[in-house]
């Protein structure tokens, strides 16, 4: 039965996740909302190693990129934060059909990503 | 170069490789990677993140199919993934602290070692397990899968458990530091180490996948070093390419095809290698 309910909500998440990307990479690439970099300046710093990257433009680090949403170039981190939390969600969701073992497993594993995710 | 060809030139080469990789039988983050770091200009730390997150994503449009097919099993893959995701948050803070030259040795050689693994290692449709180990029994790791080619269920146990537990702390290890999703490791460790039937080893791998990569994508996001400007088209190219390839997998002999992902890989390792020795 949990193989059922994970498969289920996965499902809906990839999909929400997907269409999330492709529509936030479109408004991003056709310059409908200004990016934080400027495809122009992009270019030039995508050679840098990522915590010069940050140093050099100013960008946000953990979860700060959610105030940034109005820029472009964020924006496409909604999709991306879906593929990496729909995980977390399926884990919670089969937690009451598991048996206690696995359960605990189950609850361990969320502690991790969770751990990751605020890291 | 305009910057709007960047994005189309990933594109194009990502449609290529998702091709390639379905044909191959590997994932598209274990070409991606040392391609793209090769010939392309983005410094490693993108495209290591770039590598993670189009293998998470692959993984996770997969799994949902194969769990409820019943070709991956959740008991299976819990205990494993939770190490995994342990370690690869490990090797993923390891790879963006390590200097980019240490990294690229390190990322040549695991390369190289990947093309030895696919060359040398053999597997096997249906392994014996004469005797299950305890650590695997009492943790569940056994029971039935419906095999539709042999159209008869299959029952399954493993042995080998607690070895089993270290290969996948080291398959985490370097699945976060170098971006390259870790079929090419999990699915010999699950046959061939512990005896799991291939169909559910290659099921139960992407599922293991998709949560060892979760936990080290969120390393990557949190350090600043996702691009969508690299990832976003380079994980559609993927996508769509494994589409196509899914497609051709009737039609063209995939021995061929592996032997050019072999030749790829030794080029691509050796550049990587060369690269970080500075020559």
């Amino acid at each position: 039965m949990e193989h059922a309910i994970y498969a289920r909500w996965l499902d809906i998440g990839t999909r929400i996740g997907a269409a999330l990307l492709v529509a936030s990479f479109a408004i991003y690439v056709f310059g409908w909302l200004e990016p934080h970099v400027s495809h122009a300046d992009l270019m030039q710093l995508w050679t840098l190693p990522a915590d010069h990257y940050v140093a050099a433009t100013g960008a946000p680090t953990g979860w700060a990129w959610l105030q940034h949403l109005h820029k472009g170039d964020y924006l496409n981190f909604l999709g991306v934060a879906v593929f990496t939390t729909i995980t977390i969600v399926c884990y919670a969701r089969i937690v009451p059909a598991l048996p206690r073992l696995h359960a605990a497993l189950a609850l361990i594993q969320i502690a991790v990503l969770l751990a990751a995710a605020l890291s | 170069m305009e910057w709007w060809l960047w994005p189309i030139a990933l594109f194009a080469i990502t449609f290529a490789m998702g091709i390639v990789a379905v044909l191959a039988g590997v994932g598209g983050g274990v070409l991606f990677v040392p391609i793209v770091s090769a010939f392309f200009p983005f410094h490693l730390d993108f495209v290591r993140a770039a590598g993670l997150l189009i293998a998470l994503t692959s993984a996770l449009s997969a799994a949902p199919s194969l769990l409820a097919n019943g070709l991956a099993s959740l008991r299976l893959a819990m205990p494993l993934a939770l190490i995994g995701s342990v370690t690869s948050v490990i090797g993923a803070l390891l790879g963006l602290a390590l200097p980019t030259g240490i990294v690229q040795i390190a990322l040549g050689l695991t390369i190289l070692g990947i093309a030895l693994i696919m060359w040398r290692a053999g597997r096997t449709e249906h392994p014996a397990v004469p005797h299950p180990d305890a650590l695997g029994a009492a943790l569940g790791m056994h029971g039935v899968y419906h095999d539709p080619a042999l159209a008869r269920d299959v029952s399954w146990r493993v042995h080998r458990t607690p070895a089993a537990f270290f290969a996948f702390a080291g398959i985490g290890v370097l699945a976060g530091m170098f971006g390259l999703g870790a079929g090419w490791a999990n699915v010999p460790a699950l046959n061939l180490l512990m005896g799991v039937p291939l169909k559910l080893a290659v099921g139960t791998s992407g599922f293991i996948l998709s949560v060892v990569d979760t936990s080290a994508a969120w390393i990557y996001l949190n350090r600043g070093a996702v691009l969508p400007m690299i990832v976003v088209p380079s994980l559609i190219g993927v996508m769509l390419g494994a589409k196509v390839g899914a497609r051709l997998l009737r039609v063209v002999s995939s021995s061929v095809i592996r032997q050019v992902v072999l030749a790829v890989l030794l080029v691509a390792g050796s550049r990587a290698l060369l690269k970080g020795l500075g020559i």
